[in-house]
């Protein structure tokens, strides 16, 4: 019966350190994000963001140049146009010199010519050519018209008129060409200063957008673990030692504090456990030595039985021997029954939950202090309501509880002391209380709020730990129950623990 | 002494009564035995014993109490007082209260024998 009960409660140990190793390999199996990476992701973003708005105003800056160039050229273009055409109408109103013409018109063409890539790039190489196609032409025209007039002809000869007509619709055609391009790039370059002025604007825009993202983004990737570690040191602070488990996909900086923080969580629970072990051979320590004194009674009455068994066994009848022998085994037994209890609750230490009865438990717990009880004389009285629900908890643990609870009382209690335990439950909320009332010495008012803390003790040097309480605390916060004292000088202490009871129906036994 | 020895003996635990008795009185006292203080209490203002053996530790009226009713009642009775576990405390308690002496347990029967005829030792140089 003990053994398959060993091997499921080292399961239950083994599952329990399997999940913390799991939690803590979990933890570290996420890939790699740390905060300073999306720190550095994150300005690393303005920068790019920066450069852009840069590399355009640049390009925005250079593009405006080359407009502004070209309206140059344009402009002194149009200029040189009009100033042959104007001597192209002296020349035909007043036969003046074609000389200026051929003037401006090279210059024009000179004009054209070394400004042609910049023409080139706004005009396109169509325009550019029918631009040269028209001057070309012009040129061609004036220089038949100087021809003529060198050779004497007079003016408004047919010939003369075809030129002139022909000269007055390129010249036109020119000026109006030059006009339209130059129209078109000023507009070009009004709107380009206008963009100019609204990109600054649209980045600035942008900027505040992202840094308000960035802003919200850093302080949630900070401020929500930082919230998570507030109420992981609540729940710690409250004893639920369970391992964090992931909360995010990536590991980061705050990963390290979670790792830290469960490992701190797993020698807490063995600092607990160890204290807890350390404690109940402490108790252990205690109820040996009532059993030494109760086991001097059935071996007194051994001895006894055995030394006259063995100085009359001549003169003994058959029947007077068998009584004896009788005696002997029935004190050896209760010998045995005296020690067996404690080893018991010596024994087991592995923590194992189960359903319980708390009638049950108090009786085991009773069975174990018996001899304390009756080496200090006083009497217990233990009543219960018929179905109790059952409480779910360990079995060793809570009678640990108890027993510190009980013993404590036997100790406060003169000769002739009464404790009577009993049980409340209430429906609402799901609580059972028990309930150690002693008529001992009382606990002094000014004490009461110290008897949970850990090595507090009121026992001379050697007697008490200190420990009981605190360790019995701990045990009963980790049920999720709680603990409540009242107490009287000279009227006795009233202990009541609150348990919840087990939700899940019990198994089947 | 020519009258037999009495002697009362007084164990809450019955097995003790049982086998002293035969014993105590193959060694040729007069042996009355009871259980709980409250009978010997009783027995003790009824009759008058030369020696009472007690156990200390009894519910209700305890060796103790027995001890001071007997040396109330007849100063001479000797008290020889059972403890369950040898203490100094009690032994010196008992002494100084006006026990003859005390055994611890487990003891064996000559050593009870040994000590009440250290009492009777003791019950004759008196009365001479």
């Amino acid at each position: 019966m003990l053994d398959p009960e060993n091997t499921s409660s080292e399961n239950n140990t083994a599952h329990a350190d399997d999940f913390e190793y799991r939690a803590q390999k979990a933890l570290k199996e996420r890939p790699r994000f740390s905060i300073r990476t999306r720190l550095l992701l994150g300005f690393l973003l303005f920068f790019v963001l920066n450069a852009a708005a840069e590399i355009t105003s640049i390009i925005t800056l250079h593009r405006l140049d080359n407009k502004t160039r070209f309206l140059v050229v344009a402009d002194r273009y149009t200029n040189e146009i009009q100033q042959a055409r104007r001597y192209e109408k002296n020349f035909l109103l007043y036969k003046s010199n074609l000389q200026f013409v051929f003037d401006h018109v090279n210059t024009a063409e000179s004009l054209m010519e070394t400004s042609s890539r910049e023409l080139e790039v706004v005009l396109g190489p169509k325009n550019l050519e029918t631009l040269r196609a028209h001057l070309n032409r012009y040129k061609e025209l004036i220089q038949r018209l100087d021809d003529l007039h060198q050779k004497g002809r007079s003016a408004s000869s047919p010939e003369t008129d075809k030129i002139e007509d022909e000269l007055r619709e390129h010249g036109s055609q020119m000026i109006s060409f030059a006009f339209q391009l130059s129209e078109k790039e000023r507009k070009t370059v009004a709107s380009m200063f206008k963009y100019a002025q609204f990109v600054p604007f649209i980045f600035l825009l942008i900027l505040l957008v992202l840094v308000f993202y960035t802003v919200n983004f850093l302080t949630k990737q900070i401020h929500r673990p930082l919230g998570r570690l507030m109420v992981l040191t609540e729940r710690i602070g409250e004893g639920d030692l369970t391992p964090i488990m992931p909360a995010r996909k990536y590991r980061d900086e705050f990963t390290n504090v979670n790792l830290a923080l469960n490992h701190m969580m797993h020698e807490l629970k063995r600092r607990q456990e160890q204290m807890i072990e350390s404690h109940k051979l402490r108790a252990i320590g205690t109820l040996t030595a009532g059993i030494a004194h109760e086991l001097n009674n059935p071996l007194n009455n051994i001895t006894l039985t055995a030394a006259l068994l063995e100085e009359d066994y001549k003169d003994l009848s058959d029947k007077e021997r068998l009584d004896m022998v009788r005696d002997l085994l029935k004190e050896a037994e209760r010998s045995e029954k005296i020690v067996k209890n404690l080893l018991d609750f010596a024994r087991e230490s592995e923590i194992k939950t189960e359903h319980l009865e708390i009638p049950n438990l108090v009786s085991e717990t009773l069975a174990i202090a018996q001899n304390q009880i009756k080496l200090k004389g006083v009497t217990v009285n233990a009543s219960f309501p018929e179905n109790l629900p059952f409480i779910h908890g360990d079995r060793q643990q809570l009678i640990q509880v108890f027993l510190n609870i009980i013993l404590n009382a036997v100790d406060a209690m003169d000769k002739g002391g009464k404790l009577r335990i009993w049980a409340e439950y209430y429906k609402s909320p799901d609580y059972i209380t028990l309930l150690f009332k002693d008529n001992g010495h009382g606990i002094p008012h000014h004490v009461l709020p110290s008897i949970f803390d850990p090595f507090y003790t009121t026992k001379s040097t050697g007697k008490g730990t200190g420990l009981g309480l605190s360790v019995s605390l701990g045990i009963i916060e980790e049920h999720g129950g709680e603990i409540s004292v009242e107490s009287e000088i000279d009227r006795g202490t009233t202990f009541s623990i609150r348990l919840p009871i087990a939700k899940i129906p019990a198994e089947l036994r | 002494m020519t009258d037999k020895v009495n002697i009362l003996v007084i164990d809450d635990e019955p097995i003790v009564g049982k086998r002293l008795k035969p014993a105590l009185e193959k060694s040729g006292y007069n042996v009355d035995v009871c259980e709980t203080g409250s009978e010997a209490l009783e027995r003790i203002h009824n009759k008058s014993y030369d020696i009472v053996v007690t156990d200390v530790r009894m519910d209700e009226v305890d060796g103790m109490e027995v001890l001071s009713r007997v040396t109330e009642k007849s100063p001479k009775t000797k008290v020889i007082i059972i403890t369950g576990y040898a203490t100094i405390e009690i032994a010196r308690e008992a002494i100084a209260k006006g026990a003859f002496d005390f055994i611890a347990k487990p003891f064996k029967p000559n050593e009870l024998r040994e000590i009440i005829q250290k009492a009777i030792d003791a019950l004759e140089e008196e009365s001479n």
